[in-house]
């Protein structure tokens, strides 16, 4: 059953080509829109799943379209970092299900547009499914533009005052990032003949040309690292993400910056096997831009008061300690950056699921007005409670082990320093926990809706509640994920050794 | 260096166009121009992948009586078909969002939008 080859293929053609038959199902009535989005991220969850447990079984596996041979025709592959895909569709199909009241509910989308929405959400998993799953260059930029310019629509859809101006700032960094993606493509094919990733791999260390293969590796990087909203090219970030409409929040901040994170791997990939270029410099780089990020994002956090700026500065600080864990490039560190991509999806889907569901009862956002919420939402607010456990990096959440990994990789690489930066970004960011905690349980109601609200509707509960589980199982399981991440890691780090 | 500037002046030109394009978006106050920075940014890439594909003395890359080679490379051209397709469609996106925050703002100059704000 698994071994069907087809399940490659299908995994990206099915979101992608039932977000283009969205509009078409629903012309005659819009309920159907939702019921049609879940269906088609259903058919994509059981193909993952057939994948990943391909992969887990037979190892990394290529899917070569219409038969042409590689380098010719367009490679799919799928390896032990492209099981992320089994993220993307369970946050994914969350989100739809979470979006069927939450739509409603906004005032600024007319109600027959609303399946538009759903179309652009599958465009958008889709575009991301496809760019994890591509083994070819130029395919790594058409789909990371399908996820772009797909979410920058989706930022503006919320209607807050400034929500066009939020999208317009994303898009226009997002497309110059793109361009320089596009640009450093372009180097890659003039100087090797190839855009498949692995023949691209081969082919670089005989090219001899070291200038233009680090230019295109600098600017991947920067290119990449706008998409992945390091600092200092986060400025998109808080708005965009604290703006957008919940569910969007949580796909955006989950699951779309990852992207930028999985594109590097990408390119480690193709730089280490061909092992042109000493890449010190470079991770030199990323572990303080890293280490800068999560300070920053950590210090900005602490002083909002809108939970779900709160929870966007919270998500440049997580990508600080992915980045600082690919850029120690030890074994443990990057088995805990990438497990963290994993983990720290689940964690912000919770956090911004639950945010929403309180936004959604009270129509407030700020903490000052949410106080006293937890006797009235408790199921939320535990649920909200457990999400930033995890994102302090208490044990036994799904943060502690990743951040363990990174710190024990930290020691690893001899370079005590930014372990001791990790601990401080937790630290920082489990002041804000405090606050959190205490404005939810310890502080009088201000507001009568708090005091009213009751808990949110089922379709919205209930994964927020799932969520939550899966940060406390993930806490106790995590070794599971570790040991699958593993194999690739050390493929990854081989030609370095010998 | 000179000699090797001006043999790649293709090149050259690109990056430099590119460069106009990021100046552009950096210092212009009006969102439209803003986005037209970024076109140009846009052409200046297509250009340069399609310089990539240029062979000296090449032939178009069709196959039938009388083909004979060098054959310029036909992917470049594949490719920025394709990039221009993305391009439009960012373009659409970019220009429906700045109609929408004029409508609302009753202006597209960034620093008058940055005191709304």
């Amino acid at each position: 059953m698994y071994t069907w080859p087809h399940w490659l293929p299908l995994v990206v053609l099915t979101p992608l080509l039932g977000a283009a038959l969205t509009p078409i199902v629903s012309l005659r009535t819009r309920h159907v829109a939702p019921w049609w989005a879940l269906g088609m991220m259903t058919v994509t969850s059981v193909a993952a799943g057939m994948l990943i447990l391909r992969v887990a079984l037979e190892g990394p596996f290529s899917y070569l379209p219409g038969g042409w041979v590689r380098p010719y025709g367009i490679e799919l592959r799928f390896d032990e970092f492209s099981a992320s895909i089994s993220v993307i569709c369970l946050i994914g199909w969350l989100a739809v299900l979470y979006s069927f009241r939450y739509t409603e509910w906004l005032r600024e989308v007319p109600k027959q547009r609303i399946p538009y929405y759903y179309a652009l959400l599958l465009l958008n998993l889709g575009g991301m499914i496809g760019f994890v799953v591509t083994g070819d260059l130029f395919n790594l930029f058409v789909f990371l533009e399908i996820l772009s310019l797909s979410g920058y629509a989706l930022v503006a859809v919320s209607g807050e005052h400034i929500a066009e101006m939020a999208a317009f700032k994303y898009l226009l960094m997002g497309a110059i990032s793109s361009l320089i993606v596009l640009f450093s493509v372009g180097i890659l094919f003039g100087i090797t003949g190839s855009l498949n990733m692995a023949d691209v791999a081969s082919r670089l260390g005989d090219t001899g040309s070291v200038a233009p293969a680090a230019l295109a590796l600098g600017m991947l990087t920067v290119g990449f690292m706008v998409k992945a909203a390091l600092f200092p090219v986060h400025i998109w970030l808080p708005d965009a993400h604290s703006i957008a409409p919940s569910p969007i929040s949580a796909v955006l901040s989950g699951l779309v910056v990852k992207l930028g994170i999985l594109g590097m791997l990408r390119l480690y990939q193709i730089y280490y096997t061909s092992g042109i270029i000493d890449l010190f410099v470079l991770n030199q780089i990323l572990v303080w831009l890293g280490a800068i990020s999560i300070i920053m994002g950590a210090f900005f956090a602490v002083f909002q008061d809108d939970i779900k700026l709160m929870l966007a500065y919270s998500t440049i600080s997580n990508i600080g300690y992915i980045v600082m864990g690919l850029g120690l490039f030890t074994n443990f560190s990057i088995i805990g950056g990438s497990v963290h991509v994993f983990n720290h999806a689940i964690i912000k889907a919770t956090l911004f699921f639950a945010a929403g569901a309180m936004i959604y009862r009270t129509g407030y956002r700020t903490l000052s007005d949410l106080r006293g919420i937890g006797s009235s939402m408790p199921l939320t607010s535990i649920a909200i409670s457990i999400g930033a456990i995890s994102i302090v990096g208490i044990p036994p959440t799904a943060g502690f082990l990743c951040k363990w990994y990174i710190a024990l990789g930290a020691f690893e690489a001899n370079q005590p320093f930014f372990g001791f930066v990790l601990i401080f970004g937790a630290l920082l960011i489990f002041v804000y926990y405090i606050r959190m905690v205490n404005a939810f349980y310890f502080q009088a109601p201000v507001r009568q809706e708090v005091v009213d609200a009751t808990e949110a509707p089922a379709s919205m509960l209930y994964p927020t509640l799932l969520l939550a589980a899966l940060c406390l199982i993930m806490g106790v399981l995590g070794r599971i994920p570790l040991a699958f991440i593993e194999p690739a890691v050390q493929r990854l780090l081989t030609p370095l050794g010998g | 260096m000179l000699e090797a500037l001006w043999n790649n002046v293709d090149y050259v030109a690109s990056v430099v166009l590119f460069c106009i394009g990021l100046y552009i978006i950096i210092a212009k106050n009006n969102l439209i121009k803003k986005f037209l920075g970024l076109n140009i940014m846009e052409t200046a890439v297509f250009a340069f992948i399609i310089a990539l594909g240029v062979v000296d003395d090449g032939s178009p890359p069709i196959m039938g009586e009388g083909a004979s080679g060098p054959f310029a490379s036909p992917i470049p051209h594949a490719l920025v078909l394709t990039g221009i397709v993305v391009a439009v469609s960012t373009t659409a996106l970019a220009l429906s969002l700045i109609i929408r925050i004029y409508r609302q703002c009753g202006t597209i100059e960034a620093d008058e939008l940055r005191e709304m704000e």
